[in-house]
């Protein structure tokens, strides 16, 4: 470890704002609704500011949203207007241009065994990590406090001769394996926290009834620490999903391998079609947002939780 | 902060308590040998995270032209021959404006907001969902948006046209002068709201009555959120800005080779987008590294200032 040493001595990772000590964390994050009405004053002005900052949030993705629909003049002539006639056909077009199809199955393949990999890895350390609390423990959580720091971008070109050595360079498979290794240290530092939650006395009985760590993990600590397991496979998700600097130079274009991410940009050319580059954006980002509208919730919290993203 | 007590055992109950009835089987289920679970994650933390970076060192010192080509070793040339380039002095001057901007206006604006949203006010809902979603959104997603609202004929210079300012408009992406503020703008657009929601989050756990004391005792509302609702969050706040300043540091590489390819010129060439360029696009992987390993010391640097800047002398918990 030799860069980021000074950070030995940071706090922890942010912890999750939804502590999870009390019996059922499920609950606290972005609701803090439980509270009554907070009393703290405010006023106009702070109001219409963070009613313009939406603003401002809102304008571009709402200029994506429109532009989809419509033709290059027509979006040049009135960018925000509705579209005269709704083109439905550029999703079509940037569907068949990008390969879109081929590219979301690479992602979803990609994530999917990521995120195996992720919780198969993680799971264990955590429950390691939970149980016990000598000086060898603390070393290794102090390791992945400090690995939690690192910025993925920092080894991209180390990374990429790792995959030429290990004869994985333009794989899918060589991203299955790296994208976890990022994800790590977040992982097991949440889930130890609340694999920390399992009472001492469920322990107890569970061991009296002869149950060996094996059971102990699978029946009681990842039953409780469930909220944890799901906040961070939907935050891991998104970062393997949203992931793109090093597929593009690892997994590289080739229309076969290459993720959603990577497909997207290739639609940019000298003569831009921009209802088809807007329309595929959205095609993109699909995915992502049917997942939200399904369980903002739980996203939130989960994203929360982790406090860092891709 | 609940977390920090993970080394100092804030529960320590579960190990000491659990041994006793344990013992017996394989030297109890709390043998120090239970640790051997963590060996998988570390052995792969180390092949795919830190031996890379600990291979940046290495590579820094080697005459390598190339992925395809067998590097030789130069010792410290790569260094000069880094130091002694006028484009690296560019980077250097942009990677600092894009921090010295971003950072100051992104942290005390989000705090802002995320201490507005955690009051509640009237459609917090829907704000806190748009604050949110940047945090969504995928790298080359932002790059393409902007993409369309940056270029010439795109949404940003007819907004201005309609609002009769079309002298002010340009070709943002091309034009020297505006290509990094974009870029900076860019960073501004997507980390602000998202990390005002984390701040909000975090604000939730500040207890009401504590504000509510403050306001009898007659604090106005700008005491109320620096004086009280500050200090008790600071550490978190000081880990966010932390993290936020690596972040915007290390992965401006992505949205720019996106949007500008670092120009026009060396205009929009940043210390990560350099890291980048030169291996791939240039094909000098020892100057690569050595940028590479300047930016990894910035980073630790720039962490240690933030740390001093926003030391807390007695950390509150909770």
């Amino acid at each position: 470890m030799t860069a980021p040493q000074p950070a030995t001595r940071l706090p922890q990772p942010p912890p999750p704002p939804r502590r999870p000590a009390p019996p059922r964390p499920a609950t606290a994050a972005v609701r803090p609704s439980a509270r009554r009405r907070s009393p703290r004053a405010r006023g106009p002005v702070a109001g219409l500011l963070s009613w313009l900052y939406a603003l401002v949030l809102a304008a571009p993705l709402y200029y994506l949203v429109v532009s989809a629909l419509k033709t290059n003049i027509e979006i040049f002539t009135h960018p925000f207007a509705l579209p005269e006639h709704w083109l439905w056909r550029n999703f079509s077009t940037a569907w068949r241009t990008a390969d879109l199809g081929q590219a979301l199955l690479n992602s979803a393949l990609i994530s999917a065994v990521a995120i195996v990999l992720t919780l198969g890895l993680a799971l264990p350390a955590a429950y390691a990590l939970a149980r016990l609390d000598n000086r060898l423990a603390r070393l290794i959580t102090g390791t992945f406090s400090v690995g939690f720091l690192i910025p993925p971008f920092a080894a991209l070109i180390p990374t990429v001769v790792l995959s030429i050595k290990m004869n994985l360079f333009y794989t899918r498979e060589f991203q299955m394996l790296f994208l976890p290794a990022g994800a790590l240290p977040l992982s097991v530092l949440l889930l130890t926290q609340f694999m920390r939650t399992v009472p001492p006395a469920l322990v107890e009985s569970a061991a009296l009834d002869g149950a060996g760590n094996w059971r102990l993990l699978v029946n009681v600590f990842i039953p409780i620490a469930m909220p944890g397991v799901v906040s961070v496979t939907i935050l891991q998700l998104l970062a393997f999903w949203n992931e793109y600097l090093f597929s593009l130079t690892i997994t590289g274009t080739a229309p076969d391998i290459r993720t959603a991410q990577v497909a997207l940009p290739t639609l940019v050319s000298d003569a831009t079609d921009f209802g088809v580059l807007t329309a595929g954006t959205v095609l993109t980002l699909l995915p992502v947002y049917v997942a939200y509208s399904l369980s903002s919730r739980r996203m939130q919290e989960a994203l929360t939780a982790g406090a860092v993203k891709g | 902060m609940s977390s920090t007590s993970i080394p100092a055992g804030g529960r320590a109950a579960p190990p000491t308590a659990a041994r006793r009835p344990g013992r017996g089987r394989r030297g109890g289920l709390n043998s120090p040998r239970l640790l051997w679970l963590t060996v998988p994650s570390l052995v792969w933390f180390a092949v795919f995270s830190v031996g890379p970076l600990v291979a940046m060192f290495v590579i820094a010192t080697l005459r390598w032209k190339g992925l395809i080509y067998d590097p030789t070793f130069i010792g410290t040339r790569n260094i000069r021959h880094v130091f002694a380039d006028p484009t690296f002095h560019d980077a250097v001057r942009n990677s600092l404006v894009q921090v010295a901007v971003v950072i100051p206006v992104m942290i005390p604006l989000a705090f802002m907001l995320g201490y507005h949203l955690s009051t509640k006010p009237r459609g917090y809902r829907v704000l806190s969902v748009l604050y949110f979603s940047p945090g969504l959104i995928s790298i080359s997603v932002t790059g393409m948006i902007f993409y369309g609202v940056l270029s010439p004929e795109g949404g940003a210079n007819g907004l201005l046209r309609a609002v009769g300012l079309d002298s002010l408009g340009t070709s943002w992406l091309a034009d020297p002068s505006t290509a990094l503020p974009s870029l900076i703008a860019i960073d501004l657009w997507r980390g602000i709201g998202w990390t005002a929601v984390l701040f909000a989050a975090r604000l939730a756990s500040v207890p009401a009555d504590v504000i509510e004391a403050a306001r009898i005792d007659g604090a106005g509302r700008l005491r109320i959120m620096w004086q009280i609702a500050f200090p008790m969050v600071k550490t978190y706040v000081r880990t966010l800005t932390m993290l936020q300043f690596l972040w915007t540091l290390f992965t401006s590489a992505a949205l720019i080779l996106l949007l500008t390819k670092g120009g026009p010129g060396t205009s929009s060439t940043t210390l990560s987008y350099l890291v980048y360029e030169k291996a791939f696009g240039q094909s000098d992987l020892g100057y690569s590294q050595v940028v590479g390993v300047v930016l990894l010391l910035l980073g630790v640097a720039g962490m240690l200032l933030i740390r001093a800047l926003l030391r807390s002398p007695r950390e509150r918990t909770r």
